[in-house]
């Protein structure tokens, strides 16, 4: 075989999946939110890729508008995020705890609507962008280049992010109080409440990590595919559900792992199968996962009793 | 909400006076003077009959088998886009695309039966949402079938006895007879010992499995007959519109229609078609009455509403869906034993119809004796 062919060959393949990992990781950032707030209430949050959305156009108001520095806009954004997940829970989920779990779905997607449609009246529906002034200089800097491969600060920024919010949720839920509440409510809530666990906060304090985590999370993908629209959190959140799906719903890690291997595997569709069908990839994984192996690949299987 | 009660007891009392006025009314509309805005008024009746079938259509699975549905509109593009290629491709007549589409539908839904059946709840949401983001992918990518997002223009107006349907009142009709059927259809099947099975699932599948329903059987039909209905809903748009474009049917179509059996009470053909005839005309007064507010702040200089104002409709619907279930889970006029209603409004609702009907079985069989 011509070598030069291989050689190209594979630094196509390293770039695809360097930028497989990144997207993945994105994704993971948003699954672990749909996944942590399944396993304390046991509800897809349809509005949780809205509050990805809104996240990228909060830093973008606060940088376009308000001229606040880049890193202050991103730890205001993910702070106000956070305090929309809260309001979100209290304002549209709370009411209706108890409530048959149709009423809470037909909630979660009228939220999204609802979140979506905001965006849209604020800042219209064309494609935004944030100003290339505004970022770090870094940010469009070649980090490494070998041959054709070649690998931005910017991706290697977003990997670097990802891995230590990984790294410090995974802290925050083994081994802190709030984390064990948060398991104890998982596992049960209402011998969790019986133990003392203030269950209300907790759920709101889960909320609040998993729309934080969201936003920084819609911040880089506005970054990184340089693009805004108040739509975005529709796809994306369906594909990071389908990662959550992947890794097994309501499991931390699982979230993460499925995040990655949905991006890479979104990746590589769509560079040797077929652009076109790039969305597709996401449903087909959780079609195929939710028919051949429903509790993902981290997952607990569990059983419906009556 | 009295009002929608008594209009609910009413209809349940006696459905041929209501089926009988309401075609009464319906037929007569686009006679009734309205100057010139009669065109108008009747696209916008014709529109909300077409939102009727589909919210009908729609009903079979959220309603009767408890499963949300948010895959809905994918059925509808099939049917849509199986007509309008028949018809275009192999100048087929509307009235063999018709049924054609509505087969190819449920072709389509018994498939999706295969992955959705052991679903429930959320999964079942997601995977059928899914489903229609697919049927849009394949409109918009397979452009040697369907064109792609250049549409398929030049559809042709269905042909009566050899007469080509061209004003609005005549696809009014058309689509009137269309609602009765599919109506007729529902009511039949409601009544039946598969509709028994069909609530039965809704109120606790694993009971029902235990009483010897076969749950994929009857589930796969609920999927089947509500594809049907969605497909030809969507050829009956071929031919009225004349033109078909992926982007007709997003995943916000599916939205909407979900409005309207939640606004109505799911599980209640009646309710579902109010449902429909209350939302679909604000809509459009929503349409007009924004258009009108971006051109009046374009004329004052108040710039602070982006002019996008017009396609927020959508905001009020998300409103809506959250406001319903707080306040009224089982929509304005809901139906008759739904496990939905765990609202005490809905429990009173229930009593009360419950008695109704008890004083009516009564009275009737104070009759049969007689």
């Amino acid at each position: 075989m011509d070598l030069q062919y291989l050689v190209d060959s594979l630094s196509l393949f390293f770039q695809q999946f360097v930028n497989g990992l990144t997207v993945g990781g994105v994704y993971a950032l948003i699954a672990v939110g749909y996944t942590m707030v399944y396993g304390v209430i046991e509800l897809i949050n349809f509005a949780h890729g809205e509050i990805y959305m809104l996240g990228a156009f909060i830093a973008y108001h606060l940088v376009t508008v308000y001229h606040v520095p880049f890193f202050a806009a991103v730890v205001l954004t993910v702070m106000l995020c956070g305090l929309f997940g809260i309001l979100l829970d209290r304002a549209a989920y709370r009411p209706l705890r108890n409530a048959p779990r149709l009423a809470a779905l037909i909630t979660a997607i009228g939220a999204s609507i609802f979140l979506q449609n905001v965006a849209l009246i604020k800042w219209g529906a064309q494609i935004r962008s944030f100003p290339q002034t505004s970022l770090p200089s870094f940010f469009g800097k070649t980090a490494f280049q070998a041959g054709d491969v070649q690998i931005g600060w910017l991706q290697v920024f977003m990997l670097l992010v990802t891995f230590v919010l990984m790294l410090v949720l995974h802290a925050i839920i083994n081994h802190t109080r709030t984390g064990t509440a948060m398991r104890a409510i998982a596992q049960d809530k209402r011998t969790a409440a019986l133990m003392g666990i203030h269950v209300d906060r907790i759920i709101s304090f889960t909320f609040a990590i998993g729309s934080s985590l969201g936003a920084v999370a819609g911040i880089l993908v506005g970054v990184f595919y340089n693009a805004l629209w108040p739509t975005m959190g529709y796809t994306a959140g369906v594909k990071a559900f389908a990662a959550a799906v992947l890794g097994g719903i309501g499991s931390v890690p699982g979230a993460m792992l499925g995040g990655v291997v949905l991006g890479v595997a979104e990746v590589f569709g769509a560079g040797y199968i077929s652009s076109a069908y790039r969305d597709g990839i996401a449903y087909a994984v959780m079609i195929l996962v939710i028919l051949f192996k429903p509790s993902g690949i981290l997952g607990k299987s569990t059983v419906q009793k009556v | 909400m009295q009002g929608g009660l008594k209009l609910r007891v009413f209809i349940e009392e006696h459905p041929r006076s209501a089926a009988a006025l309401f075609l009464a009314a319906a037929a007569l509309l686009p006679w009734l003077p309205m100057g010139g805005a009669t065109d108008y008024v009747v696209r916008v009746a014709t529109l909300t009959l077409l939102y009727m079938v589909l919210a009908v259509g729609l009903n079979f699975v959220p309603g009767f088998t408890g499963l949300l549905d948010l895959g809905f509109v994918g059925f509808y593009g099939v049917g849509a886009y199986t007509a309008g290629l028949l018809m275009v491709q192999y100048n087929l007549s509307f009235w063999i695309a018709l049924p054609a589409a509505a087969l190819h539908s449920a072709l389509w839904g018994i498939l999706r039966a295969a992955p959705t059946l052991r679903l429930t709840g959320d999964y079942f949401a997601i995977v059928t949402f899914g489903f229609s983001e697919l049927v849009v992918l394949v409109i918009r990518n397979e452009l040697w079938l369907t064109r792609g997002p250049m549409g398929i223009p030049g559809i042709e107006a269905p042909m009566l006895f050899g007469y080509a349907l061209n004003r609005d009142w005549e696809y009014f009709y058309l689509m009137l007879a269309l609602l009765f059927a599919v109506v007729g259809i529902s009511r039949r099947l409601e009544d039946s010992r598969v509709g028994r099975a069909w609530f039965a699932i809704r109120e606790d599948e694993i009971a029902a499995e235990a009483c010897g329903i076969h749950i994929a059987r009857h589930k796969t039909l609920a999927f089947a007959v509500s594809a049907a209905i969605g497909g030809a809903a969507g050829a009956f748009y071929a031919g009225w519109f004349h033109f078909l474009h992926p982007d007709m049917f997003k995943f916000w179509e599916s939205i909407l229609v979900l409005c309207l059996i939640v606004l109505g009470g799911m599980g209640s053909i009646t309710g579902v078609m109010l449902g429909a005839a209350i939302l679909i005309p604000l809509t459009e007064v929503l349409r007009v009455g924004l258009g009108r507010l971006v051109e009046w702040t374009e004329q004052t200089g108040l710039d602070w509403i982006s002019p996008d104002i017009v396609n927020a409709r959508y905001l009020i619907f998300g409103l809506l869906l959250v406001i319903m279930m707080r306040v009224r889970p089982a929509g304005l006029f809901p139906t008759v034993g739904v496990t939905f209603e765990m609202h005490p409004a809905c429990e009173r609702t229930r009593r009360q119809l419950d008695e109704n009907r008890y004083a009516h079985e009564t009275r009737e069989n104070r009759h049969a004796l007689d």
